[in-house]
């Protein structure tokens, strides 16, 4: 490869994974609701775990507010995530909760029940510069 | 039903071994434990191996170096509980009568793997998000301290602890000992854990040979009785992975006591899951040793050292053994073997007649953790 084929400034950007969220009009994300309970899973899943039936499930766009259930700084990561970084519990309004990078932590003074929204960022970076982008949180101070 | 009893026990040595394949250090482990029982190799009926990122026919790869080709093997994979899921299956058929002895092994490689973390799971979510284990058990550090008061120095105990104990066992990573000030004081890796608060990445291999009690006799006079032998796994928990305590341990370890019809203060010696400092602190309430938030004080009074009300982990536990993932629940019986027939050296937990291992696997997003497996054995 020559110097002119290679690929030029503004890195790739790629999702994490396909099918997690949008981020337009504006982040939300991608998950499922069961039409007989109504009760909301992220990620999205084919059939409702909770009550073991299948064919009750529809996609539906999660809003991304929450509360931060708990949070650590991982200051050692691993190859591709940017060190130091912070990690939390998010507790979704719309019910479930995952483990995501928080956002714009930098100098807050992070509080467990802290006000949180979603955004789209890099999670992490792969050996050929390509930006892997998908859900984190940032803080909402009150 | 049949009895099942361990009649023979091996492992390597923990630690970096990057020059040697995985499959010799299995084999190593493996033939230790048969020499050590005397069991003919041609009358191993049945073989269950557990690893984690070892490959596919790992156990036919191994025992073909030893010789034994043709039984029927099954290779395991429970992220850290593989290899305590590999004794289960070989209890489970011993019981069943469909076997009268069989060998268990467990093993990893992770040298040459680059960093000093466990691997990401690149299909699960949340770690390939980020989700490192040393951060789920910050968070859970962290929900303990809160609720319970518990404090970086009780924490920081544990590791010094089991420095103290795994320095008297000669396959143990590390061998020198610390202070609660080198815990605290060595870098953080997620806050409050520090380097020394979590265990060593490590290779080797452990194995244990069982047997039905029509046979168990013919090789030892001090075979060690299988009293229960409990594995179950995780549930879908509301904050994933992060809890103060652990449900699968506490759930485990019920079954565990009521089949073996013991209490946990009937227990003398453990041999305990701690990944992380705050993981054993949690354990000890999972497992009824202390109530509910008193896992501090606990330690504080040095009821967990040998010695002790139980004595845990006085192999050094995988803080200080080290934690070759699949190896780690096989060498917990091989020392829960050895410490029942007396033969555990410099660490033996003196009158040592009822011992526990524990061990719990795997990182799933929405479930608090893969597998959890606890074992009672008994001195006979």
């Amino acid at each position: 490869m020559n110097a002119k084929e290679k690929p030029q400034a503004s890195p790739a950007t790629k999702p994490i994974r396909p099918g997690l969220f949008v981020e337009r009009p504006r982040p939300l994300l991608l998950g499922s609701q069961c039409k007989e309970t109504g009760k909301v899973f992220f990620p999205a899943q084919r059939m409702n775990p909770e009550t073991h039936t299948e064919g009750t499930m529809e996609p539906v766009r999660i809003e991304g507010s929450g509360t931060l259930y708990s949070f650590t700084k991982v200051v050692r990561g691993l190859s591709g995530f940017a060190s130091p970084y912070m990690l939390g519990v998010i507790q979704l309004d719309a019910g479930p909760s995952l483990i995501a990078q928080l956002e714009g932590w930098q100098g807050l003074a992070l509080k467990e029940g802290m006000r949180v929204e979603l955004v789209v960022g890099q999670i992490k970076q792969e050996p050929d510069g390509t930006a892997l982008i998908g859900p984190k949180f940032r803080p909402v101070p009150a | 039903m049949s009895a099942v009893y361990v009649i023979g026990a091996g492992m390597t040595n923990f630690g970096p071994a990057p020059d040697v394949e995985v499959h010799e250090l299995a084999r190593e482990a493996a033939w230790n434990a048969i020499t050590s029982s005397g069991v003919d190799p041609e009358d191993i009926e049945l073989t269950y191996a557990g690893h984690a990122y070892q490959g596919q026919c790992f156990g036919q790869k191994v025992l073909m170096k030893i010789g034994i080709t043709g039984m029927p093997i099954v290779n395991v994979e429970n992220a850290c509980a593989s290899g305590s899921s590999a004794v289960y299956g070989i209890v489970n058929a011993i019981r069943a009568g469909e076997i009268d002895i069989g060998l268990a092994i467990g093993a990893e490689k992770l040298s040459g793997r680059g960093g000093g973390f466990t691997p990401l799971v690149p299909d699960d979510l949340e770690s390939s998000m980020g989700r490192v284990m040393p951060a789920v058990f910050a968070m859970m550090a962290q929900k303990h301290m809160s609720r319970y008061g518990t404090t970086l120095e009780q924490m920081a105990k544990v590791a010094v602890k089991n420095r103290r104990n795994g320095s008297r066992n000669p396959y143990a990573r590390w061998t020198d000992p610390i202070t609660v000030d080198d815990v605290l004081s060595s870098p953080m890796i997620a806050e409050p854990l520090t380097r020394l608060s979590c265990c060593p990445v490590s290779d080797g291999a452990a194995a244990v040979l069982l047997a039905s009690e029509k046979v168990a006799r013919k090789y030892t006079s001090r075979p060690v009785a299988v009293l229960a032998a409990v594995l179950t796994s995780g549930k879908r928990t509301p904050h994933g992975m992060v809890d103060d305590r652990s449900e699968m341990t506490v759930r485990s370890a019920e079954i565990a006591y009521a089949r073996a019809g013991i209490k946990p203060c009937d227990v003398d010696v453990c041999e305990l899951h701690d990944p992380f400092t705050i993981a054993e602190l949690i354990h000890y309430e999972d497992l009824g040793f202390c109530k509910p938030g008193e896992a501090g004080r606990f330690i504080d009074e040095g009821r967990s050292e040998i010695g002790g009300d139980v004595a845990v982990s006085p192999s050094g536990g995988l803080m200080t053994r080290g934690h070759p993932l699949g190896a780690t629940g096989v060498a917990q019986i091989a020392e829960l073997f050895w410490q029942l027939s007396g033969a555990a050296g410099d660490r033996q937990v003196p009158g040592a007649r009822i011992g526990l291992a524990h061990a719990v696997g795997g990182g799933v997003t929405g479930l608090e953790a893969g597998a959890c497996s606890v074992f009672i054995l008994s001195g006979t």
